[in-house]
């Protein structure tokens, strides 16, 4: 224990300094509250304290113009070879059954049918030439943005602990989310707003649901809320219709006034302070959430590039255009879900490529090319990092003859980045031919995580959480930056 | 591989005995006793501390083993490494010399201090003498980075005598003694003993998590009496909510849930059966060897029933992928979250770190956990539509444990954990960290349907020599009673853990236990009757020692504490009158806002909320869905149900205040309560009486009375509602639920 990790270091020197500080995480968490509301008006004290705030602001490990995250999951896996990673000799083997030599879980038990061509024309997109599918014609406009990771893979072939392991990097449930490590690692720059935001699909949740964006073995401060597109995002950000803001405020005061008296009798008491101080915080987050979520004063051009008017962009749009507004008031990480429940639903295309994911393209690609020009032309992009992909990819086969679906594949999929500190308009790594799995420069959910970190300036090995005798990390004792895509 | 110690064919005898006999054999006698004195003295301790964490006998990087003469010599991968005479031509030397070993630790270099690296120089100078014999154990001793055997949590336990009372300090109680014996050592003093009304509410909580009705408090002061706090605490031990409240702390350490979590979440059908088994087994005072042997191993006793089966639900608790990536892989996942649970909830150790190698900071070798988890082995760990035995193999309709065969196959090691790479066969038996107790388990009885494991590894932790057992619950007891343990980490009692502030109190505790039969009621009132318990959160030289110890390590005033998220429910379901102290049963789904629900890929689709008249019981009667806590519960850090665990933070977060001030559920209770309070009066000043009452339990002030008589007219005059009046009330009620005084305890 003779090295110092600068976030929350563990040796045992830093345990006995925050037990005696007053119990673990209470006392820090309090102290974050006291901080803001200035209770604190010793300097010295002030700043000890100030390097345990689990909220505030936190340094990075090494410069980064990054400070924001927005993750486009597409739950249920999008097809690899039908979208970002072109697969020609699946049209000179088309009807043909995979190779004997591949080994696979063949998920679910389906038909296993014959290699299947891409569902719709790859173009290249940009300068680059990058490939992109007919699927995201509006996408492929921003290919030179893009670095694609065509040699994605991950552990597990069901959709639960697959979305569990691309949000916690275990297929076991229990673990804190990437959202959760970014917000301990790095705090939040907007104190009225959650720091890690997650937007569902109107049509469901994740299958696993609130595991998905838990803080796990940290404490709740640190897990995602649940964040909805209209009227009051947050959980009980309105009380009932007879009372007003008013009448609230009138509330406050008294309530107010029967804590100071409280206090007054318990000298010290720096617990009972801190929570009296948390109604104002809250009272000013009635204010300030909804405000995020009201686009009237967006403009006309904003809203119709986004598709926020029309169907089917509407959802989708209107999700991409606040997770812009997020980024804009600091929000540390935002997740937002295309998909939802279950099947076609979802990316989850075992009916049909063409038709499943026709529809969710059509509903997902204008709104993410217009966060990626908005961004771009906010100045946005350098201080974001987007990042697009699903739990896992499908398999290069059909369902069978006359099936156009495709069945889960953990094997190989792609995953795609842009943003501050990316390298744009390339493709790293590699499926075989016939687009199955990863062959080159293979990029496990790990991976993935520790490059995600260290474009946020987080070195993955350093950022830990000391949780029952282990300085526990995102990564586990795993994960490499994948170098080839920093700019 | 091949080693010092044979440790990598693990015998039929024990693991030290196995040193001392094979190491005669293979190392060869070369030194003299002064040269022996000196390695001991120099030599050993550098190469235990710094080298042996990775050139083992087990892990061998480099394929270099310095654990004794014989291997050392032989060198690495790269040929001999110590060259006797002659450091500048051994490897070793050059190697530590140039600060390239130890190497790199998150990316810092840590070079060995030049006297250490002299003595390495000298040492092999002199020819390098290691003594005939010695193997050295990384695991023998602790060091500054990390436990041996020698580790303060693996001695056993020896009842210390009660500190001798000062002159000006006449205890009660042998707690005190200790307590004040430390507190005078400081030069403190503990603070004076609270008020009644306090000390009514406190014990009220701690005891049964309810709050004192209004006739308590009324009972209770006028009682002047000298044993009147006494007999109101025998009468809180007899009350059936004292199991619920005791149940509920038990609940979080073994990762109590519904539902199996992942993809379906399924129900665990049963669950709550167990949790009334909890709540019996408190409310009966069951003796706590009684309790850990039952929840092991309750399919394996002689006078197995319905209710010893139900307690092995314990083992079915842990989450269950129905739809694993690999079935046989996840069987070690399983195993994984049972070891973890029963190691965290009785023992305190962490015996998972030790899955892929060797624990890095306690003596648990790999081999450790093969041992324990070799106990779960035989039972329903593959595949199936359970996740567990079915009512035909277990004999009821309960959720329970048993092995499906009493001659499973053998279980390997698995080398970094990787299932690909089995290692040798590991025979069941116990954690070798505690050697005086240290065996394999025997195979069973001809007439036994299962293997027994369970059963000896219970017999093991509920042996009165083991150490952890009791240490481990008295400090949990302790712990719930006065806020933090006396060991602050509750569930690590190893190298990483905090040391217990008062080690004779916690042992002085422990011997009781264990004389008394192993009986928590007779602890329990122990605490809570002495002075410590009893003393005011407030203290006349706060300011002074806070300076010293601000985290009231030595217990020199009594934890304000917040109460927790269920008790937190039912004092407001109380307070509202609503409360319904019906007892056991299948849970309830209590109402979640369809906001909240659509985190569930199912929707509201996927929960079925209980009629209103169930949804007002006490929280711990509340289902648990793995994939939808009630946000109630954890905006008031309710823990997450994955893992075992025995200290759940408290954080103070603004949701909490937006859950208090906004949510419909806490909107309708508040109208509950005041209509309680309305009727109770047509006075305002006796309504305002009335509501202090009942969430306070006290009078209002003068200024209080006037306060709240002001607001309601204020709120009733700006209100258009036809409702005004009560709606006035509700929202003075309202404000009442969301006082610190309301939510934390003196």
């Amino acid at each position: 224990m003779t090295t110092t990790n600068q976030f929350f270091p563990c040796g045992n020197i830093r345990r006995e300094f925050i037990w005696q500080m007053g119990g673990g995480f209470a006392g820090l968490a309090l102290a974050s509250l006291l901080e803001n509301e200035g209770f604190f008006t010793q300097p010295g004290h002030a700043k000890t304290l100030d390097a345990a705030n689990p909220l505030a602001p936190r340094p990075t490990h090494f410069p980064s113009k990054v400070k924001s995250c927005i993750f486009l999951l597409m739950n249920g896996g999008p097809s690899q070879v039908d979208t970002f990673d072109p697969k020609p000799e699946l049209e000179k083997y088309a009807g043909q059954p995979l190779p004997q030599d591949k080994q696979y879980i063949n998920s679910g038990g389906r038909a296993v049918g014959f290699l299947t061509p891409a569902a719709r024309k790859f173009k290249p997109g940009g300068q680059s030439g990058l490939p992109i599918s007919d699927f995201f014609p509006h996408t492929r406009k921003h290919a030179d943005k893009l670095a694609i990771i065509r040699s994605c893979f991950t552990d597990t072939h069901a959709h639960g602990s697959a979305l569990v392991q691309m949000n916690t990097g275990k297929p076991i449930i229990g673990r804190p989310s990437l959202g959760s490590w970014t917000v301990y690692g790095l705090g939040s720059e907007n104190q009225d707003l959650p720091g890690y935001v997650v937007m569902l699909d109107k049509r469901g949740g994740p299958i696993g649901g609130q595991p998905n964006w838990s803080s796990g073995f940290m404490p709740a401060t640190y897990q995602g809320t649940l964040f909805r597109p209209v009227g009051n995002p947050i959980l009980d950000l309105r009380g009932p219709e007879h009372l007003g803001r008013e009448a609230q405020r009138q509330q406050l005061d008294l309530l107010a006034q029967l804590n100071e008296k409280h206090l007054a009798e318990r000298p010290g008491g720096a617990e009972l302070a801190a929570r009296a101080a948390s109604y104002e915080l809250a009272f000013r987050m009635q204010a300030e959430a909804p405000q995020t979520v009201d686009l009237t004063r967006e403009t006309a051009a904003t809203l119709e590039a986004y598709g926020v008017n029309q169907e089917p962009t509407a959802e989708f749009g209107r999700n991409c255009l606040i997770a812009r507004r997020l980024v804009e008031r600091g929000v540390r990480f935002v997740q937002l879900y295309s998909g939802g429940g279950h099947l076609e639903d979802t990316w989850d295309a075992h009916e049909s490529v063409v038709k499943n994911h026709g529809k969710h393209a059509l509903e997902t690609d204008q709104p993410i090319a217009a966060l990626l020009a908005d961004l771009e032309q906010r100045g946005l992009l350098e201080s974001t990092i987007v990042v697009w992909g699903g739990e896992f990819g499908r398999m290069p086969f059909s369902e069978g003859a006359g099936k156009p679906g495709r069945n889960h594949n953990p094997y190989g999929f792609s995953m795609w980045m842009a943003g501050g500190g990316v390298k744009g308009g390339m493709a790293c790594g590699a499926t075989d031919a016939f687009g199955f799995a990863a062959v080159e420069k293979r990029t496990h959910v790990h991976d993935l995580h520790a490059t995600i970190l260290h474009l946020m300036g987080i070195d993955h090995t350093r950022l830990t959480y000391f949780h029952q005798g282990r300085d526990e990390r995102l990564t586990d004792v795993y994960g490499n930056v994948l170098k080839e895509i920093l700019a | 591989m091949g080693g010092c110690g044979k440790m990598s064919t693990i015998g039929g005898t024990t693991l030290l005995l196995m040193l001392v006999v094979s190491v005669e054999t293979v190392c060869a006698d070369n030194t003299t006793a002064a040269a022996d004195a000196d390695f001991e003295r120099t030599v050993a301790p550098i190469l235990t501390r710094r080298c042996l964490g990775c050139h083992n006998t087990a892990e061998a990087v480099g394929e270099l083993d310095l654990s004794c003469a014989d291997r050392a010599m032989a060198g690495g991968a790269n040929g001999p490494v110590i060259v006797p005479g002659d450091p500048d031509a051994s490897y070793l030397i050059e190697r530590i010399a140039a600060g390239e070993m130890p190497p790199e630790n998150n990316g810092k270099k840590q070079p060995l201090p030049e006297a250490e690296v002299q003595m390495l120089r000298d040492w092999v100078r002199a020819g390098a003498p290691w003594p005939s014999a010695r193997v050295l154990d990384r695991f023998e001793r602790t060091t500054d980075v990390r436990a041996g055997r020698d580790w303060w949590s693996l001695q056993p336990i020896r009842r210390p005598a009660v500190p001798a009372d000062s002159a000006n300090f006449q205890s009660q109680n042998p707690i005190d003694s200790f307590i004040s014996a430390r507190l005078a050592e400081q030069g403190m003093t503990a603070a004076p003993p609270t008020d009644k009304r306090t000390l009514l509410r406190r014990v009220t909580c701690d005891l049964v998590g309810l709050q004192p009705t209004p006739e308590d408090v009324d009972a209770f002061l006028h009682d002047e009496s000298p044993d009147a706090y006494e007999q109101f605490v025998d009468r809180l031990f007899a009350s059936p909510h004292f199991g619920e409240r005791w149940a509920r702390h038990w609940m979080d350490v073994v990762r109590f849930a519904e539902t199996n979590g992942y993809e379906r979440d399924a129900e665990k059908p049963n669950a709550w059966k167990y949790r009334d088994w909890i709540v019996d087994a408190f409310n009966s005072d069951k003796p706590f060897d009684r309790f850990v042997m039952e929840q092991l191993a309750g399919d394996e006793l002689p006078d197995r029933d319905e209710s010893t089966v139900i307690a092995t639900g314990f083992n079915r608790l842990g989450t269950w992928d129905d739809e694993p990536n690999d079935a046989q892989a996840y069987q070690y996942e399983r195993l994984e979250d049972m070891v973890h649970a029963t190691s965290t909830a009785f023992l305190g150790l962490t015996v998972k770190c030790a899955r892929c190698h060797d624990h890095k900071f306690d003596p648990i070798l790999q081999t450790d956990y093969f041992r324990m988890a070799a106990a779960y082995w035989p039972g329903p760990i593959y595949g199936g539509i359970l996740g567990g035995p079915t009512q035909d193999q277990l004999g009821y309709d309960v959720l329970g444990w048993t092995d499906l065969t009493r001659d499973p196959g053998p279980i390997h090691l698995l080398q970094k954990g990787d299932l690909h790479r089995p290692g040798p066969e590991v025979p069941p038996g116990t954690l070798s960290c505690l050697p005086a107790l240290h065996q394999e388990f025997a195979p069973p009885p001809a007439d036994s349907k299962t293997t027994q494991r369970r059963l000896q590894m219970a017999q093991w932790i509920v042996d009165p020599r083991n150490p952890l057992t009791a240490r481990v619950i008295v400090n949990r007891l302790w712990q719930h009673h006065l806020g933090e343990g006396l060991v602050r980490t509750p569930d690590n009692f190893g190298f990483n853990g905090q040391k217990p502030t008062h080690p004779e109190l916690l042992d002085w505790l422990s011997s009781e236990l264990v004389e008394g039969g192993w009986r928590l009621k007779r602890l329990h009132k122990r605490i809570v009757m002495s002075a410590t318990y009893r003393q005011s959160s407030l203290h006349p030289l706060a300011a002074k020692y806070a300076e010293k110890d601000s985290a009231n390590l030595f217990w020199w005033r009594a934890n304000r504490r917040r109460l927790d998220a269920e008790s937190l429910r039912d004092a407001i379901l109380q307070t509202s009158g609503q409360l319904d102290l019906r007892q056991g049963g299948p849970s309830f789904y209590p109402p979640i806002s369809a906001e909240a629900l659509e985190g569930l890929s199912m929707k509201s689709g996927g929960y079925k909320q209980s009629p209103p008249e169930e949804t007002r019981r006490r929280s711990i009667y509340m289902f648990t869905k793995r994939a939808l806590i009630a946000p109630l519960m954890t905006a008031f850090d309710a823990c997450d149900t994955t893992l075992p665990n025995g200290r759940r933070d408290v954080t103070t977060v603004a949701p909490q205040a937006l859950a208090l001030l906004n949510n419909e559920w806490v909107h309708a209770q508040s109208q509950h309560f005041a209509r309680r309070v309305v009727a109770a009066a047509s006075e305002p000043a006796g309504r305002v009486i009335s509501a202090w009452r009942l969430a306070l339990g006290r009078l209002p002030s003068d200024d209080e009375r006037t306060m709240a008589v002001a607001f309601v007219d204020r709120q009733r005059q700006r209100s258009t509602s036809n409702d005004a009046e009560s709606l006035a009330w509700a929202s003075l009620c309202h404000v009442l639920l969301n006082t610190n005084e309301f939510i934390y305890l003196d």
